[in-house]
């Protein structure tokens, strides 16, 4: 558990996690965990319909049962950018006047059980008055179609278009021009703890106190007092243990208004906690991309530019504060991917359709984009007879073009990204692999390997935020770093720990400041009344910001435990060095303890004049708020039976770079865990809906996730450019193990039944749609026979 | 209502219960014991693992009545148990764990799959897990644990007792 003898500190070090013994020992608190005398249990009665107005709620006589009419003054909690352009639907907790998806809530039951609430549930009556549903994507937007919320001029939040360099003059002087449709389906984010609230009236702290599932406190506590009409200093917002949450725990969800409003209301303690069908049905669902896109190119297999059209299915509302805007332009700017080319133009259309709103999910945007630019490039290179590996090789961007700005205005900042490619097609040894495939596969299997290039922005703060018109522009984190008495450490922080082991890496970076052992400091996240305000943990931003404001706060703290010592010691501050929990000066050392009984509870042993307490709190944003990219690349080796359709991973490799590491074995976690959601992605997850707007995936029999046997052990070679302005040369990095795969693994499907011509096009690649793919085009060449 | 009794965690249990309510449900809300986690509530995966008379079952999906004058041991009464802690000590080392709320489940199925298969190799232990749902560690932490608490509970003789790598540069 301690540092390696020869290393100078902590940063960098494979400590073991902090947070692991209580998990081990099932003695964590997860929101359902918590229980508060006199509860009650909340069963929601949800739409069943896709589209309809709303009519009656019939209740049954003396139950707790309450819908839109028992709250008249609850604000709605639409959310999304602050532009002109893009049209507000009014999101209200309870439906009002209409339901837009199935699994929206219209009611609420409230019972000391939920067994006995889900009784009340069956018995309240809802008349819908049923409309056609909008399913399709790209339909949605045909002439016709039926429009799903009042005043809008068509199905979309907004339409906008991300152009550069002279599309038209690259088209006409293309000597290569490949058009391909590419579609992401539609996922929900799966955090293994489904959501949580628990909330009550506190009387002796004149405040409602809400425990929630979620991935920033702080944020949801804006989110709430305006639904409610609370002063924030009446919420009090606990985040407890949380279950993982993958963007999915990152929006204000009506699930959590209502909660707050029944505890207001009956002025008891109320609780829901999501069961998975509802989690499938109603909670964040993601991807649901539609890529309609044309690449031009030379002979040579040299990138010119790309065109296209993005479809993005927001479902049917913009989930506060975000929305689903930055999904269109995050999948419009990285289409480009890490690749060099002279013009882009891309119409972006953000859909409005009769189904669960969406939310991030790990990657927001990018697999889309990655999945889109990828297989074109796969395409691309068989087209004009190249090796694909070859083809990316000559387009990406070089070390020494860095730092580089894309053609889709991303600021790749530094890295050599030809050098991951080239590390992971030695790892897969492509020139044996295409040997065997040459040879052929005993079995009647066909062998594919496929690459995929990603970038991952990580650590933007304000200049992007601003740029993307965000409502909440999360552009620093905030640490208070407060020494005891005895010398051990508080770090209170406005992140929220959900499984990425910050507990353990922001207890790094302290101890690297501070000489301390890690022991010797808690780390403390997750409650808006003990915390500084922060923005929570997503889009790859605690080791940036959170890790960048806890150096900050803990080298001011060590500057006055210097001058303290220093004082102590009767030695000029300058002649002294903080190692070892101690200040050393030139004629002896006093320990942090000492300084800190000192600082604490006797000043009379300060230097004249000086404040007492080691207590500092710090903010952090780098000076350059455009973002730092990891990056990587990723090479997938499948097996797939072109008969049944049945794809099996058999290797899987990944060369990358997130910058200085401070906890290696975390980062390595962080990226097998995202390679297995994107192996999720391309292979198994999905949320279909049919024609009248059903969720056809509401179960775990359904909705497959990828588990131990279907996953292959991934191999990793790590690459490390420190990045130049952010502390200790750290870049956020757990979003990107999730872009790449569903790429990746497409591209070695598509290359594995090659001599089929195969069409792959579409996520994620079950047994049903590679077989039909493989009948297809079986079915063209005996037609083309003919 | 219904009563029964049952010996859980060692003491004897005397409730009345429903006869549909599920074990889990009388486990965390009535005895508050909740490291038996409910991730799916229809017995897909495997959160709320414990054994029953030893044997592993989901308890989201066995009738408390089921159990009358039956053997029920949950996380909470593995915290003396010597393999467990063995097994505990490799979830650990290997980062066999983030979130670890399907943590509780994985450490009672990693315990029933060294006992029924000894030293087993990454495939059956892959399969053995087939019932496990873990979102967050892409289960190689969790396979190279077992294997490796598995090879500190029953070394072979002469046996090497290095635990497997993860990482692989």
């Amino acid at each position: 558990m301690s540092a390696d003898a020869d290393t100078q500190g902590w940063v960098g070090v494979r400590l073991l996690r902090k947070e692991d013994r209580r998990h081990l020992l099932g003695a964590s608190t997860f929101t359902a965990d918590v229980r508060v005398p006199g509860l009650l249990e909340v069963a929601f009665v949800r739409s069943q319909f896709a589209h309809g107005r709303l009519g009656a709620v019939a209740k049954p006589d003396g139950a707790r049962v309450f819908s839109a009419e028992d709250f008249p003054h609850l604000k709605p909690i639409d959310g999304g950018p602050e532009l002109p352009s893009f049209r507000a639907a009014p999101y209200h907790a309870f439906a009002r006047d209409k339901v837009h998806f199935v699994g929206q809530i219209v009611a609420a039951c409230l019972a000391p059980t939920r067994a006995q609430a889900e009784d009340l549930a069956d018995q309240v009556g809802v008349e819908v008055d049923a409309l056609p549903a909008v399913v399709d994507t790209v339909e949605a937007l045909a002439p016709g179609a039926a429009i799903l919320h009042d005043g809008f001029p068509d199905n979309a939040f907004i339409h906008a278009t991300v152009t550069e360099g002279d599309i038209a003059a690259v088209a006409a002087a293309a000597p290569v021009a490949l058009r391909r449709t590419f579609r992401m389906n539609r996922q929900a984010t799966v955090s293994l703890e489904g959501r949580g609230v628990l909330a009550y009236w506190d009387h002796r702290l004149d405040e409602l106190v809400v425990t929630l599932s979620t991935q920033g406190a702080h944020v949801m506590r804006i989110g709430l007092a305006m639904a409610l009409g609370l002063p924030e200093h009446k919420l009090h917002l606990i985040a407890p243990d949380v279950g993982g949450g993958f963007g999915g725990k990152n929006r204000l969800m009506p699930e959590e208004v209502a909660v707050c409003a029944l505890a207001l209301k009956t002025g008891r303690p109320v609780r829901w906690i999501e069961d998975r069908r509802e989690h499938l049905m109603a909670s964040v669902h993601c991807r649901e991309h539609h890529y309609d896109i044309t690449l031009y190119a030379t002979r040579e297999g040299r990138l010119l530019g790309l065109k296209g059209e993005v479809h993005i299915d927001a479902g049917a509302y913009s989930l506060w504060p975000s929305g689903p805007f930055m999904e269109a332009s995050m999948a419009a700017r990285n289409l480009p991917g890490p690749y060099q080319m002279q013009a882009l133009h891309v119409e972006t259309h953000t859909v409005a359709t009769s189904k669960a709103p969406m939310g991030p999910y790990r990657g927001v945007a990018r697999p889309g984009a990655c999945f889109a630019i990828e297989r074109a490039v796969d395409e691309l290179a068989h087209a004009i007879g190249m090796e694909p590996a070859e083809v990316r090789r000559i387009n990406l961007v070089g070390p020494h073009q860095m730092p580089y700005r894309t053609i889709g205005g991303m600021q790749l900042d530094s890295g050599d990204y030809p050098q991951a490619l080239e590390r992971v097609r030695e790892m897969v040894d492509l020139a044996a692999l295409r040997r065997r495939q040459q040879a052929g596969e005993d079995d009647g299997r066909r062998i594919g390997v496929g690459f995929a290039v990603y970038t991952e922005q990580s650590g933007h703060g304000a200049a992007e935020w601003t740029k993307r018109k965000s409502r909440i522009v999360p552009g620093y984190e905030s640490a208070t770093a407060r020494m005891l008495p005895d010398g051990t450490l508080l770090l209170l922080v406005g992140i929220q720990n959900h499984g990425q082991g910050l507990e353990t890496s922001l207890a790094q970076i302290a101890a690297q400041e501070l000489s301390l052992d890690p022991h010797a400091i808690s780390v403390r996240y997750g409650d808006t009344a003990l915390t500084p305000f922060g923005f929570g943990t997503f889009a790859s931003r605690s080791i940036v910001f959170s890790g960048g404001a806890v150096a900050r706060a803990t080298r001011a703290l060590a500057d006055k435990a210097r001058r303290i010592g220093a004082h102590l010691l009767q030695a000029d501050v300058a002649d002294t060095r903080l190692a070892d929990g101690a200040v050393h000066g030139p004629n002896g050392k006093v320990s942090l303890a000492e300084i800190a009984r000192a600082a604490n509870v006797r000043q009379e042993f300060l230097p004249a004049g000086m404040p007492p307490l080691l207590d500092e709190t710090a903010t952090y944003e780098p000076e350059e708020s455009g973002g730092f990219f990891s990056y990587g690349a990723h090479a997938a080796v499948v097996a797939v039976d072109p008969e049944t359709g049945v794809t099996t991973t058999l290797d899987y490799a990944i060369a990358e770079d997130c910058g200085t590491m401070i906890n290696p074995m975390i980062v390595d976690g962080q990226i097998i865990g995202g390679v297995a959601q994107g192996i999720g992605t391309a292979l198994y997850e999905e949320i279909p809906y049919d024609a009248d707007g059903q969720p056809l995936a509401t179960t775990f029999g359904d909705y497959m996730v990828p588990c131990a046997p279907e996953l292959p052990a991934l191999r990793i070679h790590h690459l490390v450019t420190p990045a130049h302005g952010t502390e200790y040369g750290v870049k956020g990095m757990g979003e990107g193990g999730a872009i790449a795969p569903p790429a990746a693994i497409a591209n070695a499907v598509s290359d594995a039944l090659r001599d089929f011509g195969a069409r792959i096009w579409e996520t994620p690649l079950t047994p049903r749609r590679v077989s039909d793919a493989v009948a297809a085009a079986c079915g063209d060449r005996s037609e083309d026979a003919v | 209502m219904t009563a029964i009794t049952l010996t859980l965690n060692g003491d004897r249990v005397r409730e009345e219960v429903e006869p549909r309510d599920i074990l889990a449900d009388l486990l965390r809300d009535r005895l508050r014991l909740t490291g038996t986690h409910l991730g799916c509530e229809h017995g897909a995966c495997g959160a709320c693992t414990v054994t029953l008379d030893g044997l592993p079952v989901r308890s989201c999906i066995v009738l408390a009545v089921m159990c009358d004058g039956r053997t029920v041991e949950t996380i909470e009464g593995t915290r003396a148990d010597a393999t467990m802690d063995v097994i505990r000590r490799h979830f650990h080392e290997q980062h066999a764990l983030q979130c670890g709320f399907c943590t509780p489940g994985m450490l009672i199925a990693a315990r029933d799959i060294i006992a029924r298969h000894t030293r087993p190799d990454e495939a059956t232990v892959r399969r053995e897990l087939s019932g496990q749902v873990c979102r967050c560690t892409g289960y190689m932490g969790i396979v190279a644990a077992i294997r490796a608490a598995a090879a500190e509970l029953h070394p072979a003789p002469g046996a090497d007792l290095r635990t497997p790598d993860l990482s692989t540069s």
